[in-house]
């Protein structure tokens, strides 16, 4: 009885027992009936749902998912562009030094100039400049924080005694 | 769960034109709607998914069972069927794995309901030769020794199984089982030389010496 484990003609030959045991006569020719049967009994081919089909598109051949591909990244341009028009109606100063913008985004931007410029209302307070005492209703706009209007630098001479 | 076989009719066979075709053609068809094309796909297959499921049930009742819900799963799948790999081991696939699920749930019911033995059984030489006097079973007739290499193949786990049923049962390569079962080829040879190891030592009355 002994037998070198990895000799297993003797087991093959023994497992290919199995191979004569078929099913009951005449099995196979009603099993693709009994399958189509009930298949036909559901309805076929579900419809998909839309994610189903959404999904499928995607997976769909390279050329439509590239065609997909291409509308997503087009929408992102896009949507990047109408960002920067937007950009430029709050600050002007910026179309002068995008000269690459279109001409309707410069235009854009000097109408935002004009509403800029358009006098504001009395303010309540009008004696003087905005103080720690009146921090919000001082007449005159708040100094630009880095380019202080009046203030020159000058070199300071030091001479020590 | 199972079904009568006897009561169902025969159905008729698939249209000339449709035998011709070849798979990718037939779920093409089989994917818009088109159940006489399926048709022929199930009777190309049928035969070998039937005998896989039930050499890894080892009874004929859910084996039945297991290959029409493996049928009818695929067809419901069909959409998802890409053609990366070919009809036949995507259909496998799914066989497969509701068979593994199946005996996963079953694990403490095994009962044997084996199909009856064919007439070249009795003539084949190796298979005469193994049934020999020089064994303490020299009683045992085929039907027997059918139902003990079955009970041996039940105490195997499923994977190891499957891969003794797909190679040395049904003649599949190391590359299709691999591919069926999603492994590299390296653990099909693995599994399948512990499974035979496995089963040698089980059925060691059986077996002859060289």
């Amino acid at each position: 009885m002994s037998q070198s484990p990895d000799n297993f003609d003797a087991l093959q030959k023994l497992l290919a027992l199995k191979r004569h045991e078929p099913p009951p006569p005449g099995y196979f020719n009603r099993f693709a009936g009994r399958v189509i049967a009930q298949l036909e009994s559901e309805g076929g081919m579900q419809s998909p749902t839309w994610w189903q089909r959404w999904w499928e598109a995607l997976n769909s051949p390279p050329v439509l998912a590239l065609s997909y591909g291409a509308v997503i990244v087009g929408l992102v341009m896009l949507g990047t562009g109408l960002l920067q028009t937007l950009e430029l109606e709050a600050d002007p100063s910026l179309a002068a030094s995008q000269p690459w913008l279109p001409r309707e985004s410069l235009s854009m931007a000097a109408a935002a100039t004009v509403v800029a410029e358009v006098p504001r209302p009395p303010a309540i307070d009008s004696a003087g400049p905005a103080s720690s005492f009146s921090p919000v209703l001082g007449n005159s706009a708040p100094p630009f924080l880095f380019n202080p209007n009046g203030l020159t630098a000058q070199r300071v001479s030091y001479q020590p005694r | 769960m199972s079904t009568s076989v006897l009561e169902q009719p025969t159905a008729p066979p698939a249209p000339p034109v449709l035998t011709t075709l070849d798979d990718r053609a037939l779920v093409r068809r089989a994917k818009s709607g088109d159940l006489a094309a399926y048709d022929e796909l199930v009777r190309r297959y049928q035969e070998r998914i039937y005998a896989t499921l039930y050499h890894m049930t080892a009874n004929h009742e859910d084996a039945n069972d297991l290959a029409q819900e493996a049928f009818i799963k695929a067809y419901h799948s069909l959409r998802s069927f890409k053609g990366d790999s070919t009809f036949f081991t995507w259909l496998y696939r799914i066989a497969v794995n509701r068979a593994i699920n199946f005996l996963k749930q079953r694990k403490h019911k095994t009962h044997l309901s084996l199909n009856d033995l064919d007439f070249n059984a009795e003539h084949d030489p190796d298979l005469v030769a193994l049934i020999s006097d020089k064994t303490p079973r020299r009683e045992a007739g085929l039907a027997e020794l059918q139902e003990k290499l079955n009970a041996a193949m039940l105490q195997l786990s499923e994977t190891h199984r499957l891969v003794v049923a797909l190679h040395d049962v049904q003649g599949l390569s190391h590359e299709e089982i691999s591919r069926i079962m999603d492994c590299n080829v390296g653990t099909v040879r693995s599994r399948l030389f512990y499974a035979r190891q496995q089963l040698q030592s089980l059925l060691s009355d059986y077996l002859k010496s060289a």
